[in-house]
Order: structure tokens, then C-alpha cells, then sequence
């Protein structure tokens, strides 16, 4: 087991699959020559080769077309976007295209792409740079949405969004990137471990129990689920018990692990760090009143961030998206409490 | 058109023999359009009537079976019938059979053929021409002696995406064919209140890319140039635009009537272009002009092409619609 931060696991992820699979190559901007925007193609340039590691002008929808020809014709592309926020541009290539060519070709041919990259708040990034897009790629058939909140799951979903044949949007948690193994440990033991072994991947579609707890489900993805398990130290600290669910996945999607875990605390929040309006909490609420009604005790609560455009100020911008303290509030609202 | 002694005239009539072939496939589902719903054609129905010399001589230069490719967008059965896919097969997709190319999943705007290097056709306006950048960069990556040719209309040159490729391609030098079908039209747009230089070649002079004016109504000006810019391209790989000068016979889509029309272009527009532009009536002219081509073949050709399109509605007509289970198949790989 190595202790890894998140960005180093991106790092990991990627080199191994380069090495592994020639037909791999990066797209984006600053992913050579500067190294990486956020360093995580650090040497990969030097190492890989400007056809494998490919300096692009600041044009996403050029990005994600030539990821898209190139998937179509047999290459496995992985396109940076600098942000997530920056996906907006070429929005029409992903959803438009991308996420269609499957179907309306009649399976004739196969989009075996990644678009990955850094997405939600960060430190004051401001309103163009802080967003969880998220729902927006995962409304949509023919996409797979990734949500990764341990350096681990980064790691392994990484690797199988690499080995998918179909396209896959990696919503990396900025918020997260270089967390220090240290203080993930610190929130639950072991947290920052990531397995050695090069074949390790985390499959799609499976949520995760990452604490157990008796008497409320925590349900989350990416920083969220961090948050969740800081609130569960503090709800036990007042004889709460709390379990964590981390969904790993959007799209798809496991609803049987978060279920499974209701019938058992009988009590739900949902956390995401976007806005709630039509959010992915609405969906995973709905589908627990759907198929779960009976077995809560308590209506499902939902704890989202602010419906605004993310603030600068660092006072506003700490009260935009939820805290540790909202979610406990949250979970002892379920428990008349 | 470039007078080479070589020129091989045989393989004009072959030419003419296709565009002949998808001016009558164009013209039966013209034709059908007032039976659509028996046919199970619906939707928009964007006919290629009038550009055939475009996809037959261009695409008729490539060499597919050996890795070149290409991409269309919505107006796009004739591109398919020049790559030589089955009518039956065209046919059947426009009308959302299951035996179509797509399923029936795709319909008119959405012809493919993978094994045939056809990477598809498109419906956003403009939407294709990114995905040729990859397509291209797949062959420059291979080390690949191959071209990809990817179709668009003048309107496509006022989308973002246009210039965003032409930038990327030259840069990376990929052999992509950019081959604008200027038809005068975006929709119900004319050039003139739509680019603000008109000159829309001129537009890419400013990605430094290697471009050429072709009347694309010109059969043989059409071959003979891009064959040669095709060979040129897979000696040393770098992306070419192509203007092709043509102009459409039917309106942009089925709902495009001769009302609308009224409100962009003239009757007489159209009928003088069928008179003095037609790619048909010119080849068949020359070859008629050249020897290789006599009016009984003409006749023969024509009645081959017309029986051939019956086949493919026929085919179509006696094909299934998709079973209900397939409506959620394809969704992912």
C-alpha cells in the first residue's frame, strides 16, 4: 500500500495506462511542456513524446473532437480540460456527439474516450472556476459519470474509465488534490492508502461503504464524501452512529448499496457540493422514496450548496457549499434531534 | 479541368454511372416524400441532388479498402451510395428499418458505413468538423498513408467549431480534406447575409492551410485535382481546404417547401442552375463528346439507376421496423 494525495493518484493512473496501452495518448492545454497545470503530467512529455502528450491551443472543442475522431478510429484519447467549468465550452461535442455516435450509428462504432479534470470548489476561484457540473453530464444516456473522493478510488475508476469503451467524463475534486495523506488518515485510518498493484481498478456502478454506523446513512461523492465522514466523527463523538456511503459513480449508478444501508438506519441525507435545484441528491432521493419509502423512519434530507454563483470573498465562499457541521445538523434532523 | 493525356474515361462513366445512381435514389424519395409515413420516412429529408460530383469525385479518389476515410454531415445518402454501400441498406435507414445501416436508430441524417470508412453523418451544423481533426490525427498517429475527408457546408464555417479545427489541423498537420460544399445556402441564409467576406476561401487564409477553388459541378475537375492533392497528402500529411462550388436542386430539408424557398431564392434561380449547372448534363456531354458514352447507354444507365433505387425502397418497404427490445440497446458499448 503506498500513501498517496488524489493528484499523485491522477499521476499514477495515467502513466500506468500509458505504459500499458499504445494507443493511449493525453489532449490538452499545458499538459506538456508547462508540465501539467496542476502537475499531474509532470515528465510525462519527456517521457511519452509530443504525439502521446499533446500541447493543444486553449480550444476545447478541438480538444474533444480530436478525442472523439481519434476514439472512433481505435485510439483510446484522454482529454484534460484545464476545468471542468471549461468542458462548458465544447458542451455540444460531448453531448451532441460523444454520447450519440453509439446509437444513432446502430452500434457501428465505439467513443473509447476520457475527458477528465479538475471540478468544484477550489480557493476562491470565483464563480468561472469553483463549479460541480456534474449533473450536466450525468443527465445524459451514453456518457458514464465518475465522482472519485479517495486518492484510491481516484486511482482505480481512473484506470477503468481508461479501459472503458465508452465515453467517460472524470469529475476530479479540486477541493482534494493535494490533500496531504496525513490529514485524510486523520479523518478515517487508512483513507490515503492506495494498492501497489498495477492491475488494481475500482469497477463502475459500485458505491461504497466506508464507515459503518447504525442509525443514519451519509450518502456522498467526491469532496462531499470527505465531508460526510468528518461529519460522522462529530456525530459520534455525540452518540451518533453514522454510516458512510461514497457512490464512487453517477452514471452509472448503485442505488442497492445506499438502499441496502437505509433498511438498516432507516434515516437518509444526501449531500452534493452543486446546487440542489434538479441535482443529482434530488435523483438519489426520489429513487430512495421510490423504492425505500417504508423503511424510513424520517423524511430523506438533502444538504446542498448555496444557489448562487460561487462567491470570491473567503468568508462566502466557506458558507456556499456544506460544511461537516450542515450534514450533522441534517443527520440529527432525521433523528428528531 | 486538368487536361492530363492519362485521362481515364472509363472511369468517368463509372462517375456518371453513380451520380446518375444517387440523382435517382435523391429523386425517389423526393418523389415518395408524399407517402412518406407508408414508407416510414418522417423527420427532415435533406436531398444531395445537384452536388453528386462532389462525393462521387472525391470520395472515388480516395482508396478506402486500404484506410481512407471520411465524415459527412445531414445531407448525406449520397456520400454512402459513392462509397458503394448497399441502397437497400441507405434506403431502409431513411425509412427506420431495422435492416437500415444504423438500425433505424439514425435515420437520414445519420448514414454510416465503418467497413467502408464512412465515420458518419451529423446533424449539428458544424459538428462533424472537429471529429475529422481526430479521425486525421488516428492516421498521423498510425503513421497511417492515408487521408480523411470531411464534408461541411458554408454554413458550418460560422460555427466556433470550423475555426477552432483549422487552427488544431494545420498545426498538427494532419491529412484532413476540409471540403466545403458551398451551395450558396445556410438553410434559408444566403452567403451574403451570413459571412461577412464572402470570399469563404479567403477565410482560411489565416490558418496558413493550403487551399483550392473546384467547380464542384465538374466531375472531372473534381477527380483529377483531389486525386492529386491525395497522393500529394499522403506523401507529406498535412490538411487541405477545398472549396467545391455548387448548388442544391431541392430545399434544405423536406420542410423547406417551395413557400419557403420563395422568401431566399427564385424559381428561375433553380431551373437556370438545373439548366447550365447540372453535373449530370455536363458529364454526360463530355463523355457523349469523347466517344465513351452513346445516348442508349445513357438510356440504359439511367433506367439501371431508377430500378435500383425501386429495389432499395422496395427492399425497405418489405424490411421490419425495429423490434421494440432494440430501443435500448446501442446505448453504450
Amino acid at each position: 500500500m503506498a500513501r498517496l494525495r488524489y493528484a499523485d493518484a491522477i499521476s499514477s493512473a495515467l502513466r500506468e495506462e500509458m505504459l500499458a496501452d499504445d494507443r493511449v495518448f493525453i489532449a490538452g492545454e499545458e499538459v506538456g511542456q508547462y508540465l501539467g497545470t496542476l502537475g499531474v503530467t509532470s515528465g510525462f512529455l519527456k517521457e511519452f513524446g509530443p504525439m502521446r502528450v499533446v500541447d493543444t491551443p486553449i480550444s476545447e472543442v478541438g480538444i474533444l473532437g480530436l478525442g472523439i475522431g481519434s476514439a472512433m478510429a481505435g485510439l483510446r484519447p484522454v482529454c484534460e480540460m484545464m476545468r471542468m467549468d471549461f468542458a462548458m465550452v465544447a458542451y455540444d461535442q460531448v453531448i451532441n456527439h460523444a454520447a450519440k455516435i453509439r446509437y444513432m450509428f446502430g452500434g457501428q462504432f465505439k467513443v473509447p474516450m476520457v475527458i477528465r479534470g479538475p471540478s468544484g470548489v477550489g480557493r476562491q476561484l470565483s464563480a468561472q472556476h469553483s463549479q460541480s457540473l456534474e449533473v450536466l453530464f450525468a443527465h445524459v444516456p451514453g456518457l458514464k459519470v465518475v465522482v472519485p473522493a479517495t486518492p484510491a478510488d481516484m486511482k482505480g475508476l481512473l484506470k477503468t474509465a481508461m479501459r472503458d469503451e465508452n465515453p467517460v467524463i472524470v469529475m476530479e475534486a479540486l477541493r482534494l488534490y493535494f490533500e496531504k495523506p496525513d490529514v485524510l488518515d486523520a479523518i478515517l485510518p487508512g483513507l490515503s492508502e492506495v494498492p501497489d498493484d498495477p492491475d488494481f481498478t475500482v469497477p463502475f456502478g459500485q458505491a461504497n461503504v466506508l464507515r459503518a454506523g447504525t442509525d443514519v446513512t451519509l450518502i456522498g461523492y467526491s469532496t462531499m464524501t470527505i465531508q460526510c465522514l468528518k461529519a460522522a466523527n462529530i456525530l459520534a463523538q455525540e452518540g451518533i452512529s453514522a454510516e458512510v456511503v461514497d457512490l464512487r459513480t453517477l452514471l452509472p449508478l448503485d442505488m442497492a448499496t445506499p438502499i441496502a444501508s437505509i433498511k438498516k438506519t432507516h434515516r437518509a441525507v444526501v449531500v452534493q457540493e452543486q446546487w440542489g435545484l434538479y441535482g443529482c441528491a434530488a435523483e438519489i432521493s426520489a429513487q430512495i422514496a421510490e423504492r425505500a419509502f417504508h423503511d424510513l423512519d424520517a423524511p430523506v434530507q438533502r444538504v446542498t450548496g448555496a444557489f448562487v454563483p460561487m462567491p470570491y470573498a473567503r468568508n462566502l465562499e466557506n458558507i456556499s457549499f456544506p460544511s461537516e457541521h450542515d450534514i450533522v445538523i441534517a443527520a440529527k434532523r432525521t433523528l428528531g434531534r | 479541368m486538368a487536361k492530363k493525356p492519362t485521362l481515364d474515361l472509363t472511369k468517368y462513366v463509372r462517375f456518371y454511372e453513380q451520380m446518375v445512381y444517387i440523382r435517382e435514389f435523391e429523386e425517389l424519395i423526393g418523389k415518395e416524400w408524399n407517402n412518406a409515413a407508408a414508407h416510414g420516412m418522417g423527420g427532415y429529408m435533406h436531398l444531395y441532388s445537384g452536388e453528386e460530383a462532389i462525393a462521387v469525385g472525391l470520395i472515388g479518389g480516395m482508396d478506402l479498402s486500404a484506410g481512407d476515410c471520411f465524415i459527412g454531415h445531414y445531407r448525406d445518402h449520397g456520400y454512402a451510395l459513392a462509397a458503394g454501400s448497399d441502397p437497400g441498406e441507405v434506403m431502409a435507414e431513411i425509412c427506420g428499418k431495422a435492416t437500415g445501416c444504423s438500425k433505424g436508430k439514425g435515420g437520414s441524417m445519420h448514414i454510416c458505413d465503418a467497413a467502408r470508412g464512412f465515420y458518419g453523418g451529423y446533424g449539428i451544423v458544424g459538428g462533424n468538423v472537429p471529429i475529422a481533426l481526430g479521425l486525421g490525427w488516428a492516421l498521423k498517429y498510425r503513421n497511417q498513408k492515408n487521408v480523411c475527408a470531411c464534408f461541411f457546408g458554408d454554413g458550418s464555417m460560422n460555427q466556433g467549431a470550423f475555426h477552432e479545427t483549422l487552427n488544431m489541423a494545420q498545426l498538427y498537420k494532419v491529412p484532413v480534406i476540409f471540403a466545403l460544399e458551398n451551395n450558396g445556402y445556410a438553410m434559408g441564409t444566403s452567403i451574403d447575409r451570413s459571412h461577412a467576406n464572402q470570399d469563404l476561401r479567403s477565410r482560411v487564409d489565416s490558418f496558413a492551410m493550403r487551399s483550392v477553388t473546384i467547380n464542384g459541378q465538374d466531375i472531372f475537375e473534381v477527380h483529377e485535382q483531389m486525386a492529386q492533392i491525395i497522393q500529394e497528402m499522403k506523401e507529406d500529411p498535412h490538411p487541405v481546404f477545398v472549396e467545391f462550388k455548387t448548388y442544391r436542386y431541392h430545399g434544405h430539408g423536406a420542410a423547406d417547401t417551395p413557400v419557403t424557398q420563395s422568401t431566399y431564392r427564385t424559381r428561375d434561380e433553380v431551373a437556370r442552375a438545373k439548366e447550365e449547372k447540372d453535373p449530370i448534363k455536363f458529364a454526360q456531354a463530355k463523355l457523349i463528346e469523347a466517344g465513351v458514352l452513346t445516348n442508349e447507354l445513357v438510356a440504359d444507365i439511367q433506367a439501371r439507376a431508377y430500378a435500383s433505387a425501386e429495389a432499395a425502397m422496395k427492399f425497405s418497404d418489405e424490411s421490419p421496423y425495429p423490434d421494440p427490445s432494440e430501443l435500448i440497446k446501442d446505448v453504450y458499448a
